[in-house]
């Protein structure tokens, strides 16, 4: 729902670092966005280009590597992933005494620049 | 040529949150950041809770994308207000609180509630400095809200369970809402209120004392 104020400040902080590097056009952009993080892929990529014009990120393409949620059950130890945005229970032994341990980030990794 | 980032999308946020938390922290105040969908109550728990909460000295911030009725209601119930119009943004976020802090009495103040826009999405990721979030839903948004909206079930410390006067009227299965809330937050506390009989609204002001003074 907020992913516009989300593409503002990625581009804010692309650009600012862009600049600062030396370069002055950004051409692609390496996100890690979490499940769980509320963001949708979509409607970021549709802000992101919108936004993006009279930015050094103008032709930047936008390139998001989605999260999984995982967890570390506190019964049984075990690791997990789920495909849902949440966990309910540990899938192997079904105890609700776990942490998230992933699904949360809402990351830039890296960009190409010129 | 291949540029690091690893930053945090909402590090700036997050700095000035930090920096919010410690003005907070110097003045001595405990800050709660309510949040809830439009209409769950969290205005109306405000009232009761300025009203039934006797010996602390209590401030709101209100957050709305347009008009000033919240913070008409909160001043008519005597307690020192700020209203924030978002203009359109969905949620609130650090620097909003940060720009109206000057005009709260923070050195006077034991508690202060920042009444986030009615919204369970976005408000949840957003921090403002606040020591802990308590969320609203009233029981006539239906059982199926904590597993719609998991984070924000997820980030609260408590959950007001309000409008239960209503149960009669609704095909609402609370025990649905009370079991899926605590799979994903077995730490939360629920309070299950009325704010139009006042049940249960005395387990809550009992609580949000304790917190408030343990800090």
């Amino acid at each position: 729902m907020h992913e516009l104020s989300i593409a503002q400040n990625i581009i804010e902080i692309i650009s600012e670092q862009c600049v600062r590097s030396g370069y002055s056009r950004i051409e692609s952009v390496n996100l890690r966005i979490g499940r769980a993080s509320g963001i949708m892929s979509d409607a970021l990529l549709f802000a992101f280009d919108a936004i993006k014009t009279e930015s050094v990120a103008a032709d930047a393409l936008l390139c998001i590597e989605e999260v999984p949620v995982s967890g570390r059950c506190s019964e049984c130890n075990s690791d997990f992933a789920v495909e849902e945005e949440y966990i309910l229970s540990c899938p192997h032994c079904g105890g609700n005494s776990f942490r998230m341990t992933a699904g949360r980030e809402m990351d830039i990794i890296d960009m190409e620049v010129s | 040529m291949k540029v690091k980032v690893v930053t945090k999308i909402l590090e700036a946020n997050d700095r000035i949150a930090l920096e919010n938390r410690k003005l907070f922290d110097g003045a001595g105040i405990y800050v709660i950041n309510l949040m809830s969908g439009p209409g769950a109550g969290k205005t109306s728990v405000l009232e009761k809770t300025l009203n039934l909460a006797s010996g602390l000295k209590i401030g709101v911030i209100e957050g709305d994308i347009a008009g000033s009725d919240d913070a008409e209601r909160i001043e008519r119930c005597g307690a020192p207000v700020v209203q924030i119009n978002t203009g359109g943004a969905c949620h609130l976020d650090a620097n909003m609180i940060y720009e109206v802090l000057s005009e709260l009495p923070l050195r006077d103040l034991d508690l202060l509630f920042i009444e986030n826009v009615g919204n369970l999405v976005c408000p949840a990721e957003f921090k403002v400095g606040e020591n802990i979030k308590v969320m609203v839903l009233s029981i006539a948004e239906g059982h199926d809200k904590p597993l719609k909206y998991p984070l924000m079930f997820q980030e609260s410390s408590a959950l007001i369970l309000n409008k239960i006067d209503l149960a009669p009227y609704l095909d609402v299965d609370m025990e649905k809402i009370r079991r899926d809330a605590l799979s994903l937050n077995p730490k939360l506390k629920i309070f299950e209120v009325s704010c139009k009989t006042g049940v249960g609204l005395p387990e809550w002001i009992d609580w949000l004392k304790k917190q408030t003074l343990k800090r």
